[in-house]
């Protein structure tokens, strides 16, 4: 995944059907909101309606302020995986 | 960070790339497709190109949402940019794509209000902090992202903001892959799986690949030892002579996907029966707009828009590239009259479009490095 965070002339983060993981620090249930960060410190306010409940220290694949899906499911090391 | 360093270990990339080269028959040529503007992009950035044998092709198929943007799109999304009383609003990319008459950054420098934004919800927050303007969200992408406009539309109607509303160009991915698969001038050995998207879908909608067209597919990760293993995985297949849908993204793709995410797309929007790809044509049941019940949030039916067909310039060959039959290099314009800067093309705008990746990482030419 790409290091940019934000869409720019040069990449944009939305169209590349890319996906950031975050880590979850904060929770707002009522609004199915949550604070999340991403590797370099960055914040951002992420939709989570499509992966809740969260809690914080989970790590979420977020697409377009949206999380589209929670990391760490089975086969999450890159060692050992066959076909 | 965690589930991303682990992915780009080079010593187990070198492991993988022995072991492809380990499942090539010589004299064999191999050509698979990465569905994904994504995947292209990190094929490229990370260099997996270089670790494959010569005799491993990777085309590049259309699952670039900027770039399968038609121009008459781009034209009814300025047309909308340019009245007095909206904020026309879209991602990065989108602003860059040449419509008939000039790109939405071109509007915005002749007085248009057009605003970058980073989802969905960026553009709802705009809507509630401007009451007195009319907030349009320009919704492009593939199932991956509609889900958030979706959600964001649900947000809209909940909170009651009124002056928002969506332009929407949402596609889905099965219809043209099945397109490119009917297509005479193409033969494909396998598919790299659209990670993102099987999120959301799930595995189950590539199952015709196989059963129907007798072609292996590996849903795959956007890290180079995911796409490496992807290859590896597919060259398997070919080699046993089995053919299947697996997955090689499990840290993240169920194999039914994801159905809240599934269940909001179908509560806000439906198919419509014909949606125009850049150079691929009409595709019959390849887009999406919103269900009758969201109406109201749907800006080409609170605003007049042209909706005129517009053709691709002449020199533009995105169509071929899209498709997969020729070379971002072989087309005639690519790096002379059209470059990241002036983009003739949309496959030059994003750099997740095969023509911008081929010139960002300098792939000019033909011959690469031969491990």
């Amino acid at each position: 995944m790409s290091e940019t965070t934000v869409c720019d002339s040069k990449h944009c983060v939305t169209c590349a059907d890319e996906g950031v993981p975050m880590t979850v620090v904060r929770v707002d249930p009522e609004r199915a909101l949550a604070l999340c960060e991403r590797g370099g410190g960055a914040r951002a306010s992420v939709e989570i309606a499509l992966v809740e409940p969260v809690a914080p220290g989970e790590v979420l694949l977020v697409h377009a302020g949206t999380a589209i899906a929670r990391l760490g499911a089975p086969g999450a090391s890159p060692a050992g995986r066959a076909g | 960070m965690r589930f991303v360093e682990e992915f780009r270990d080079a010593e187990l990339g070198r492991a993988l790339a022995a072991e492809i080269l380990s499942l090539v028959e010589p004299g064999r040529h191999y050509k698979i497709m990465e569905v994904c503007g994504g995947h292209t992009h990190s094929i490229y950035k990370y260099g997996v190109d270089d670790l494959l044998p010569a005799n491993v092709e990777l085309v590049h198929g259309p699952g670039c949402p900027v770039c399968v943007i038609p121009m008459g799109r781009v034209d009814d999304g300025i047309a909308l940019a340019r009245r007095q009383e909206v904020i026309f609003t879209c991602f990065g990319d989108m602003m860059r794509v040449p419509g008939s008459n000039g790109s939405l950054l071109d509007a915005k420098a002749a007085g248009a209000d057009v605003r970058m934004v980073y989802s969905p919800l960026d553009a709802l927050r705009l809507a509630k902090q401007n009451r007195d303007r009319e907030v349009i969200f320009f919704a492009i992408g593939f199932e991956t992202t509609a889900p958030s406009t979706a959600l964001t539309l649900k947000r809209a109607r909940a909170e009651g903001v009124r002056n928002f509303s969506c332009m929407c160009s949402h596609v889905t991915i099965v219809p043209p892959v099945r397109a490119l698969l009917e297509s005479p001038d193409l033969r494909l050995d396998g598919f790299i799986g659209p990670g993102h998207v099987c999120t959301v879908v799930g595995a189950r909608p590539f199952e015709f690949i196989p059963v129907d067209y007798g072609r292996p597919v590996v849903i795959a990760g956007f890290e180079p030892l995911d796409i490496l293993q992807a290859i590896a995985m597919i060259l398997r297949q070919l080699r046993d002579g089995r053919c299947c849908v697996e997955n090689e993204y499990t840290r993240v793709v169920p194999y039914e996907g994801n159905p809240r995410a599934l269940q909001v797309m179908a509560e806000v929007f439906e198919l419509r029966a014909h949606f125009e790809w850049r150079g691929l044509g009409f595709i019959s049941h390849s887009g999406l707009r919103l269900t009758e019940a969201y109406a109201d949030l749907d800006a080409e039916r609170r605003f007049e828009v042209p909706g005129v067909r517009v053709a691709d310039p002449k020199a533009c060959q995105c169509g071929e590239v899209l498709k997969g039959v020729i070379k971002p290099w072989e087309c005639k314009v690519f790096g002379t009259a059209c470059t990241p800067e002036r983009p003739i093309g949309t496959c030059m705008v994003s750099s997740e479009g095969a023509c911008a990746a081929y010139y960002n990482f300098g792939r000019f030419a033909r011959e690469r490095a031969v491990v």
